[in-house]
């Protein structure tokens, strides 16, 4: 893995419209919807709390595996956007900043509680193994359970090692499926800042990953 | 990794690169070996993935509103007690008022050394065994030159202090 290390230019794109994809976060349906609740139009928010109420769910309990703790981080997550959307400065769309606010709370709870063996101790049943065998086509199938969860411990870890907008733009690429034009528009970034974002990620989470390989080794 | 492959990262983890970057990915050890420990590592971030059906409770936003209320709008307080940077603050407040107190201390005590009007600031009485004797000896030699009762008075009062 030698030749990943440093920081790698990739080149523009060749039509030179792909690298800018610029949304005009400001004057959309949604920042419209964000002011009513900035000047405390509870109706407003009660729309974004239904509106993204699945989505933040979804987050916390794929990294989570526990209805409970998901629930309660959902709620914490409502209550941070109440007390802090007068900050949103609609440089990125609101579910970037949603994403990134509930992705922290993963993470907060996480620290907090010291969670090691976080698969094992949550409430993930035989039923929700089924349907991890069944929901991605792109899995292997022939990989055991145990193994597959094994590797989710394990990328959760990792994922602590990177910086939050990392983070965030990962899960949001291959957990939420996003793709990379999809991603420059929800922050405002180009699409090789992006592409040059996710390249450095998966880069560190791989010699994160080969780090902590070499760790366990050696404590063996 | 080369650049082409690199290039098409994206393309490649997902499993849909074009023809050249598969031919490379064929013809590159090194290649194939980054690219697949990627791919791995793309399948284990896609377990992250909840099932379809993961919903908050109904009743969500009821209690999303208790919360909020049991939390109240954020206290100037919350600024210092729940970030790190507030509790540097805090603690540089602490320590500076503490050097304050001490300094203030310091200079009233320094304020409390007996200077008589005329006289060097010297201590009136040094103690020791002997300090009666050298205190009467004191009052002696003051009565003797300035014949101050004032002085008498403070070499008295000092003596008894210490």
């Amino acid at each position: 893995m030698s030749s990943l290390s440093g920081a790698i230019p990739f080149p523009a794109t060749k039509d030179g419209t792909r690298g800018r994809t610029r949304v005009d976060h400001r004057n959309s349906e949604e920042a419209a919807l964000v002011r009513r609740v900035q000047a405390r139009d509870e109706m407003a928010f009660r729309e974004i709390v239904e509106r993204y109420q699945s989505k933040v769910f979804s987050i916390i309990y794929g990294i989570l595996r526990n209805r409970n703790d998901a629930e309660d981080i959902a709620q914490q997550v409502f209550a941070k956007i109440y007390f802090s959307i007068r900050n949103f400065d609609f440089r990125s769309s609101l579910l970037t900043w949603i994403y990134k606010i509930t992705v922290n709370e993963c993470y907060d709870y996480l620290r907090k509680k010291r969670v090691r063996k976080l698969v094992y101790e949550s409430d993930f049943s035989a039923e929700d193994a089924q349907r991890m065998e069944a929901s991605d086509p792109a899995v292997d199938p022939r990989t055991p359970v145990d193994v597959r969860l094994a590797q989710r411990d394990l990328i959760v870890k990792l994922l602590a090692k990177v910086s939050e907008q990392d983070r965030s733009l990962i899960l949001l690429k291959e957990v939420n499926g996003h793709s990379v034009e999809e991603l420059a528009a929800m922050t405002g970034l180009n699409e090789n800042t992006i592409k040059v974002k996710l390249f450095r990620t998966r880069q560190k989470l791989l010699k994160a990953a080969s780090r902590l390989t070499r760790i366990r080794t050696a404590g063996t | 990794m080369h650049r082409l492959v690199r290039d098409h990262i994206e393309d490649v983890v997902a499993g849909v690169e074009a023809a050249p970057v598969a031919e490379h990915l064929r013809a590159c050890e090194e290649c194939r070996r980054d690219a697949a420990a990627m791919r791995a590592q793309s399948a284990a971030l896609r377990e992250l993935r909840a099932p379809d059906d993961a919903e908050p409770r109904p009743g969500f936003y009821a209690r999303v509103m208790e919360r909020i209320e049991a939390q109240g709008p954020a206290s100037i307080w919350n600024l210092f007690i729940e970030s790190a940077f507030g509790r540097r603050i805090a603690v540089a407040s602490l320590a500076l008022a503490l050097l304050l107190g001490v300094y203030v201390i310091s200079s009233e005590r320094a304020a409390d050394q007996p200077i008589l009007a005329g006289q060097q600031a010297q201590p009136a009485v040094v103690l020791g065994e002997d300090a009666p004797g050298r205190v009467i000896s004191q009052m002696d030699q003051s009565s003797m030159g300035q014949s101050s009762d004032d002085a008498v008075l403070v070499n008295l009062v000092t003596y008894q202090e210490q």
